[in-house]
């Protein structure tokens, strides 16, 4: 095997472990399953409550401080920025946040429905 | 820097409104910018303690039709406080309680944004202290404002119903929001001259406020302006010294 094809495989790798990590916290931490269309509504403060705390602790920052990047949300949390990226991540993917580009900066904002 | 604070209570009737607004007054009276909002807005209570003439409340702030400086009122003026005291006030027309029992989630989720904006609004304006009064138990509009807030005043009394859920709004609620908390143990039947303990579920209590009739009977009146001598009034002034000294 290349070292192309060593990294593509490492990569696809870590992505798998990823998503099964995200299933794993998902379904030990939450009191219920969150249907479809709880992951689809806006996130309320019963929908925070119910998230895992390291996610829970991430989207009341952004709740409190607006729309902001990972580094300004990790300034608040104090934690790594990249950690906060990899948490503010999950959210979007559960649909609670939503992330968009100004210029160079990545933003993460509380969705509205 | 502004402090927020949200009276909350597990159980009705155990005297959020009256902690509410003889705090804010005694903080105006002690020459604080004070803004007491009634976010209990299924119950609201403000309204019969200070009969406001005005077409504009808590609930279109929280629907987000209108600012903060739209829902508040100056009644510096009417109470002669040293300091400015602002009251915003919740529909009491049944009409409008019965709409907000039908709002959804995300008007709820609009609602906290609202609120955390109209704080931001208030602290631009130099004010110094932001008192919710909420209604008891776990309600999107009380659990908001606790989220909202710096400090949770936990308004309790000594039932078991009432220990059992204040407990649970503990470890429920208010833990995982990662809230500072403190206690007023009102309606207090126990000698309360005895030593007691200043803990309750690991909480400090700021005041323990014997149980008297007189209170409820001028329920009409803000104590802490009309009667500062009152047990109760030298209690609410006690608990906001401790306050100022543990969490501001």
């Amino acid at each position: 095997m290349s070292e192309n094809e060593l990294l593509e495989e490492i990569l696809k790798n870590l992505q798998a472990i990823n998503s099964k990590l995200d299933r794993i916290v998902g379904k030990k931490e939450s009191f219920s399953e969150p249907s479809k269309e709880d992951i689809t509504d806006s996130l309320d403060i019963m929908t925070l409550l119910s998230l895992p705390d390291h996610l829970r602790t991430t989207a009341t920052t952004l709740f409190e401080i607006g729309p902001a990047t990972a580094e300004e949300v990790s300034e608040v949390t104090f934690k790594e920025r990249a950690v906060e990226s990899n948490y503010l991540n999950q959210l979007v993917r559960m649909e609670h946040v939503e992330k968009y580009r100004e210029g160079r900066k990545v933003y993460f904002r509380i969705r509205e429905k | 820097m502004t402090f927020t604070l949200a009276v909350h209570s597990s159980k009705g009737g155990t005297g959020k409104t009256s902690i509410a607004v003889n705090l804010a007054a005694a903080y105006a009276q002690d020459g604080k910018n004070v803004c007491l909002l009634d976010v209990d807005i299924r119950g609201p209570s403000l309204c019969s303690i200070f009969k406001p003439e005005t077409n504009f409340w808590v609930n279109d702030l929280l629907s987000g039709k209108r600012g903060i400086n739209d829902t508040i009122h100056d009644v510096s003026d009417e109470f002669g406080t040293e300091g400015k005291f602002f009251v915003g006030y919740s529909n009491p027309d049944i009409n409008e309680i019965r709409e907000i029992a039908r709002k959804d989630r995300n008007w709820q989720s609009a609602a906290l944004k609202n609120l955390i904006s109209g704080k931001k609004e208030l602290a631009g304006k130099n004010i110094d202290i932001i008192i919710f009064d909420t209604s008891p138990g776990v309600e999107y509009e009380s659990i908001n404002a606790v989220a909202a807030s710096d400090l949770v005043l936990i308004v309790h009394n000594s039932s078991a119903a009432c220990d059992n859920c204040t407990d649970q709004l503990i470890q429920g609620i208010y833990s995982p929001l990662n809230k500072k908390c403190a206690i007023v143990d009102n309606m207090y039947h126990q000698n309360v001259l005895e030593t007691q303990d200043e803990k309750k579920f690991g909480i400090d209590v700021v005041a323990r406020i014997p149980c008297m009739c007189n209170v409820a009977t001028r329920n009409r009146e803000i104590l802490t302006l009309t009667d500062p001598e009152h047990v109760f009034s030298k209690s609410i002034y006690s608990a906001k010294d401790k306050i100022d000294r543990r969490y501001r």
